[in-house]
């Protein structure tokens, strides 16, 4: 007998996912262990496998289509076995036990399915904070729950968009009223990612002109949730510096006379900053919730502009790491990000971020911390410019400006300014990056 | 029905207990030849004697203590102190003994007291005199706490409070003293632990606290008016004990309650209530409990900070709203 596929979860944040594109068609067989179909995560576009053997017997979301994790997306089953073709999921539970099958349904289900929402083969409407919750109140949640609502589906038009009583006695007695988009048909969905992304024209043009609203892809999404998070919620500072960067500029020169890719200045830049993590763990730390956390892992984050959004790839443990390791670690993430087959645990994890703007020549910049991370370094391009130097002459030197955004909630200016200062101590002696 | 201020239904019920009891005497500060820092006691010194109607010196621990210890040995005395603020100067004998002597002693002892005081703002008579206080009485195990808001249960609790075995916290308001209400002729004593319903509504429970259970009220005949909710207001009347059934059997048809008092907002009255409704109403709830309290200030004396200082009809219309839509 079939088996349902559900959304699974891809990553430890992810609560929902988007059918990106089935790699097998209805009909289709299937293998154990090969590409089924394309997700998007919150944090990534990922391949997800078969987990058993037989036939695509039917795709229940489509290309596009946004569910909760454990709802079911798919089902397979043997070649020829047709697909149960039935209105309702009620009716459906109820035919699937009238019929003598040798055992209940729910024991051919892989483990996954245990997950909630499974009982509901259609696809539950987006709602709520996206974040999961459904704003409702105590009682609208009780009412739901004796008459088998669905609160995902329901509107609220209490106060915050919260799901009240009156909300609920509304679905109750006129139900597709008060139920949003609950059989939406398919081609109205969101859609996919690899097309361009969803557009539409305005009717009239305005003092504006004609306009064009695009809707985000969820990794846009995440990143603009995230960053309003940040600055809404932490108060943030920023430290300035400028930085002799010609004991680099000859570091490199050399390394690349040994080396075929020689590490980047951003490289060196990410080892210096994890080397005095090491020495402040409280810019490797987070403040959550009134307290501190600090994070006994150094973990630097590299901001990589790609897919039309933002994504940050983490360099585990890069105060362990040599300098070579870490250009390495770096060039494969952002291959990945740039092919888009980099994978969440790779995005996750970050206790600190560096932001790199010089190749598009900007000289300084602020940037907006990573929540939770205690700070980010925004880092600017490389110049050669005058210096005064100690006996008083005027010197060309390699000189780059850096700022550190801090949260001020767990680094105050001089925690911050003293990092700064070890920073540039390493990267303006940089044969400690070396070893 | 007669009716009468909220002052003269006290007088009544004062007259009344000592006609019937003469182990019931009066004591406190103006209260004889002055008759009442707000005339409560009025006639009374007359009718019954300066042995039962007591003047006494500023001396607010003494004159509790000296209710304690006669309830004690077998009197029901009635003390009255001037304001509720003063009351914190006989604290040690309201909460150390008297609250405490019936459990302390095993039940060997009991203190029949009655400890009378006004309290609220609105009067311009600053911090020291205008506070609201009965979160404090409410907090401490072994007193029961009155605070009525009309001359009917003004009177028929003061009967009762003057006829219990427990030590009583009977917390009469400023504003309310001049007020006019009905009070039954011939009535007798209220059972305490019995709200009372002031309106029927099925949107929205307001309970109201002393004084404000009359702004409650008023605030609920505008919302009817104006924009169509049916507020239901209920005045515990008692705070200890409390009529939890009747609030809870409230908002489980309205879905919704707002309390609205006139002391400070942390610990308060409110604050407590809304932890009982939440705890014991959860699944009802359609929106979170609302408070509307004084501010949290000491009372001003300047008029309209004074005023702004506590709840108005319109902070209870705006906390009314609030639970139904962005405001």
């Amino acid at each position: 007998m079939a088996t349902d596929v559900v959304m699974p979860r891809l990553s430890d944040s992810m609560e929902e996912g988007t059918v990106l594109k089935w790699l097998v068609d209805v009909g289709g067989e299937v293998k154990r262990g090969e590409p089924l179909v394309e997700i998007e995560t919150d944090k990534a576009n990922m391949t997800y496998e078969a987990d058993t053997d037989g036939v695509l017997i039917e795709v229940l979301a489509q290309e596009g289509e946004t569910l909760p994790i454990g709802q079911a997306i798919a089902r397979i089953g043997a070649a020829g076995e047709e697909p149960e073709r039935t209105a309702d999921s009620a009716q459906r539970t109820e035919e699937s036990e009238v019929e003598a099958e040798p055992e209940p349904q729910e024991e051919e289900l892989p483990a996954e399915t245990e997950a909630p929402a499974t009982r509901h083969p259609r696809p539950a409407p987006s709602a709520g904070d996206g974040n999961g919750r459904v704003k409702a109140s105590p009682v609208a949640r009780r009412m739901a729950r004796e008459m088998g609502l669905e609160l995902g589906g329901i509107e609220g038009t209490g106060p915050g968009g919260r799901i009240v009583k009156a909300d609920i006695e509304a679905a109750a007695k006129g139900g597709a009223t008060a139920v949003k988009e609950r059989e939406a048909p398919a081609e109205e969905a969101p859609t996919t990612r690899p097309q361009p992304p969803a557009t539409s024209a305005g009717e009239d043009g305005g003092v504006k002109g004609q306009t064009t609203t695009q809707e985000l892809t969820r990794l846009q999404r995440t990143v603009s949730r995230r960053m309003a998070e940040s600055k809404a919620t932490a108060p943030d500072f920023q430290l300035n510096m400028e930085i002799d960067m010609s004991g680099c500029v000859e570091l490199r020169q050399r390394l690349k006379e040994v080396a075929d890719a020689a590490p980047s200045f951003n490289d060196m830049v990410v080892k210096a900053c994890a080397a005095a993590l090491r020495e402040f763990p409280r810019v490797n730390g987070a403040y959550r919730d009134g307290q501190w956390e600090l994070y006994s892992r150094v973990n630097v984050g590299v901001a990589v502009a790609a897919q039309e959004t933002l994504v940050v790839p983490t360099i585990f443990d890069a105060d362990q790491k040599s300098l070579g390791a870490i250009a390495r670690d770096a060039r494969d993430l952002i291959t990945k990000v740039r092919d888009g087959n980099i994978t969440p645990p790779e995005l996750s994890g970050g206790t600190f971020t560096v932001s790199n703007l010089g190749m598009y020549g900007i000289d300084s910049f602020s940037a907006v911390i990573n929540p939770p991370q205690a700070a980010i370094l925004a880092v600017g391009a490389l110049k050669k410019k005058p210096v005064v130097d100690d006996s008083g002459r005027i010197v060309a030197r390699d000189m780059m400006n850096v700022s550190l955004i801090c949260d001020h909630r767990i680094l105050y200016g001089a925690d911050g300014a003293q990092f700064l200062a070890r920073v540039r101590e390493l990267l303006e002696q940089p044969l400690s990056l070396a070893l | 029905m007669p009716t009468m201020r909220y002052r003269e239904a006290l007088n009544q019920a004062l007259r009344e207990e000592m006609e019937a009891d003469e182990r019931v005497f009066i004591m406190g500060e103006d209260i004889g030849v002055f008759q009442g820092a707000f005339k409560v006691t009025q006639g009374l010194l007359e009718e019954f004697g300066d042995k039962r109607v007591r003047d006494t010196p500023i001396s607010e621990n003494t004159i509790v203590g000296v209710g304690v210890g006669s309830a004690m040995a077998g009197l029901r005395p009635v003390v009255e102190l001037m304001t509720i603020n003063f009351s914190l100067l006989a604290l040690d004998q309201i909460v150390n003994h008297a609250a405490a002597i019936h459990y302390m002693f095993g039940g060997q002892a009991r203190v029949p007291l009655v400890v009378r005081m006004p309290q609220g703002g609105g009067h311009q008579l600053g911090p020291t005199h205008s506070h609201s206080l009965e979160a404090m009485f409410l907090h401490v195990p072994g007193l029961l706490v009155a605070v009525p808001s009309t001359a009917a249960d003004a009177k028929g609790l003061l009967k009762a409070a003057i006829q219990d075995d427990n030590p009583v916290i009977f917390i009469e308001h400023e504003y309310l003293y001049s007020q006019r209400g009905e009070v039954p002729e011939n009535g007798g004593p209220m059972r305490f632990g019995e709200a009372a319903v002031r309106r029927e509504g099925s949107d929205v429970t307001v309970v109201g606290i002393s004084r404000m259970a009359v702004t409650a009220e008023r605030a609920a005949e505008q919302l009817a008016h104006e924009h169509e909710l049916e507020a239901e207001v209920i005045d515990p009347r008692t705070l200890r004990p409390l009529d939890l059934d009747t609030i809870l059997d409230s908002v489980k048809k309205t879905n919704r309650a707002v309390i609205v008092e006139e002391g400070w907002p942390h610990g308060g009255v409110g604050a407590n209530l809304a932890a009982l409704i939440q705890e014991q109403a959860f699944d009802y709830l359609d929106a979170p409990v609302a408070r509307v309290t004084g501010a949290d200030v000491p009372m001003p004396y300047s008029k309209p900070l004074e005023q702004a200082a506590f709840p108005h009809e319109e902070h209870v219309i705006q906390a009314c709203l609030a639970l139904f839509k962005d405001l």
